[in-house]
């Protein structure tokens, strides 16, 4: 059963540009979406449509049969989705504790704890954090927030490998074992290889390359994982 | 986490911004309070110098509408008199602060010996007033004469009389000293007991021959006498319409006032004023009122310029900041908090460095108010910052605080979460 569904949607940049065109996409929970693409095909922008941070020029989206536009977009903001951003969007005056705090009225510690933030960590300000330690300050904001849909828009982008790793193993438990429906725009093939379901945007229409069976991780299709110049000649 | 204490702690931990906004509000604040103080104080002088500057309009028989008759070897008007009625009605209406009527003869006074209370005169006569209230006898209010002893004759009085110091030092006569007045006593005018109720002193320069000595009557001020208007009745009880009032003066407690109130007094319709003239005298007041009035648009001027200047100030300082934070705004529209919590918290933000500003303000203004005020020519203890003006400055300030945020915000949150974050990638 979708939690989340998109419906012919289209969107253009000043009435202008149409990045979207009919796009049409179901989710589930308890998977892992990764959403694949060139820089400026509008990953991002779907990420915001389905986030309720914009609204889509056509079409509709729907949280759990109910269109986002007729409920509210700031109460799908409140309720359904949390947000996790490449650049960690942490409110730079606030603690760790206190970022969690914003979206939950669980104790943040055991969450901030859980994701490797010590308890001295989480109490200082977030600026004196390192990239890896503010993804997992966002992560936790996201995962506290109760909300069954996480959006990460490049969450690994800033991040070294092992910490990217992590980041996405953290991501995964939390589609499998917290049973969210975590969807990722990403340019990372390791990160797409591990996703349950890999969309790709080209040309304003979203396609399905892989589906997963199970969770386990598939090797992903040749023309993905072909260098740049051989793309360019299929 | 609720917007309060996210209120609270941004304020605490962006000190820097803080205490910039602090220290803006709390000297903005205290120039306003000191501005309306000073403003206060100007108004009061103003208010004063109106109350001081003898502004008054005389009512007398109008000569030229009124038939003549003659008689005695000469013609006189028929022209009817000011009444006691009249006079009532008139002093009942608002604005005024008191009047004097008198009846002017040339009296001879006696003391309780029989012998003539002397002048410096020709003869012993003295130029008398027969005065409803000498208060406002011209001669007082002008501050050519002071009363230095006893009381000023009043509506009430019967028979009380006032000389000068030098006629009374001269004649052994005090306040309490038993007269006997007759208006010529060369005839069979009747006597008047009086009693000496005052004394005054001339105050105008003995050099000076214009203020020294009345013009129309060439007498020496210090020969000049004071009584109640029954007395004076009962002195010139044989001479008919000599004993009637002619014109009388009413004194206004507001000389900017005076028109208005002359315009009342005319609407009276019980008095014939076919028959009167109505005289405004407000020479004094109209030679100051101009320069009064520069001060106090300069002062108004200079209130309404800083509270405007610093009021865009404040609107610039506050914008820049809100647009500083427009990345913490996207933030927080994406985490699913509404905008009115976001602008609330902006606004809870400045208005809790206002609820500490506002206060220290006052106290520093009672402080700087009579300094500034000595700058626009009062003096330091009339400019006094109220706990009236506190309430207007911090209802105002705290309405335009609010005011200020919501206009800074206003181009932040016309934008869609995901445009805001997309301006700061």
């Amino acid at each position: 059963m979708s939690i989340m569904e998109i419906k012919q949607v289209g969107y253009s940049y000043d009435n202008k540009k149409k990045v979207l065109k009919g796009v049409n996409a179901e989710m589930e929970q308890g998977k892992l979406y990764a959403i694949l693409g060139p820089s400026g095909c509008g990953k991002t922008t779907l990420l915001s449509l389905i986030g309720g941070l914009d609204s889509p020029g056509s079409g509709q989206i729907y949280f759990d049969g109910q269109d986002i536009a007729k409920t509210g977009l700031s109460d799908h903001r409140k309720n359904h989705v949390a947000f996790i951003f490449q650049a960690y969007n942490l409110i730079d005056y606030l603690t760790p504790t206190e970022n969690v705090s914003l979206t939950s009225k669980l104790p943040p510690l055991p969450i901030l704890e859980r994701l490797g933030l010590t308890k001295e960590e989480s109490k200082r300000n977030v600026l004196k954090l390192s990239g890896g330690q503010q993804q997992r300050v966002a992560i936790a904001r996201a995962l506290a927030s109760e909300a069954p849909v996480i959006l990460a828009d490049e969450p690994t982008g800033n991040l070294d490998e092992d910490t990217a790793q992590d980041i996405t193993d953290i991501l995964k438990e939390s589609a499998h074992k917290m049973n969210k429906c975590v969807v990722v725009v990403t340019h990372s093939n390791e990160l797409a290889k591990q996703a349950d379901v890999v969309f790709r945007l080209r040309k304003g229409e979203l396609q399905v390359l892989e589906r997963v069976q199970d969770g386990a991780a598939q090797p992903q299709s040749r023309r993905n994982n072909a260098p740049r110049s051989e793309r360019r000649a299929h | 986490m609720n917007l309060g204490i996210r209120a609270i702690l941004y304020s605490a931990r962006k000190w820097k911004k803080t205490l910039l906004v602090f220290f803006l509000l709390l000297a903005i604040t205290t120039l306003v309070l000191s501005g309306l103080a000073i403003a206060d104080a100007q108004e009061e002088q103003a208010e004063e110098l109106r109350g001081v500057t003898g502004t008054s309009f005389t009512v007398e028989r109008n000569l030229s509408t009124g038939g003549w008759t003659s008689g005695n070897g000469g013609s006189y008007s028929t022209q009817e008199f000011i009444s006691d009625e009249m006079l009532q009605e008139i002093a009942s209406v608002d604005g005024i602060a008191g009047y004097d009527a008198s009846i002017v003869s040339m009296p001879y006074y006696f003391k309780e010996t029989g012998d003539s209370v002397v002048t410096t005169g020709y003869t012993n006569s003295f130029y008398t007033y027969g005065s409803i209230n000498t208060e406002y006898n011209d001669l007082f209010v002008s501050g050519r004469f002071e009363l230095v002893e006893g009381s000023h004759i009043t509506e009430d009085m019967t028979n009380g009389l006032i000389i000068s110091r030098e006629r009374a030092e001269q004649n052994g006569l005090k306040v309490g000293s038993k007269v006997v007045g007759i208006n010529d006593p060369y005839t069979d005018d009747p006597e008047v007991d009086m009693e000496i109720v005052g004394i005054f002193e001339v105050v105008a320069d003995k050099n000076d021959e214009a203020t020294m000595y009345d013009a129309s009557t060439m007498w020496d001020f210090s020969n000049y006498a004071f009584c109640s208007k029954t007395a004076m009745e009962a002195m010139c009880v044989n001479y008919g319409d000599g004993n009637k009032i002619q014109e009388a003066d009413f004194y206004v407690t507001d000389a900017a006032q005076l028109e208005s109130v002359i315009n009342e007094v005319q609407s009276i319709s019980s008095i014939n004023w076919n028959n009167f003239i109505v005289t405004a005298n407000d020479e004094v007041y109209q030679n100051i009122s101009s320069s009064l009035s520069d001060t106090t648009a300069l002062v108004t001027t200079l209130i309404i310029v800083i509270t405007a200047v610093s009021m865009v100030l404040i609107i610039l300082i506050l914008s820049m900041s809100i647009r500083s934070r427009k990345r913490e705004t996207g933030i927080l529209l994406a985490v699913g908090i509404a905008k009115p919590a976001v602008i609330l918290q902006y606004v809870l933000e400045s208005l809790l460095i206002a609820v500490v500003a506002f206060p220290l303000a006052y106290l520093s203004s009672k402080q700087v108010a009579g300094t500034l005020g000595t700058l626009f020519g009062k003096a330091a203890e009339n400019v006094i910052v109220t706990p009236e003006h506190f309430m207007l400055v911090a209802i105002v300030g705290g309405i335009l605080l609010v005011a200020a945020v919501l206009v800074s915000s206003i181009s932040t949150m016309r934008l869609k979460p995901k445009q805001i974050l997309s301006q700061m990638e």
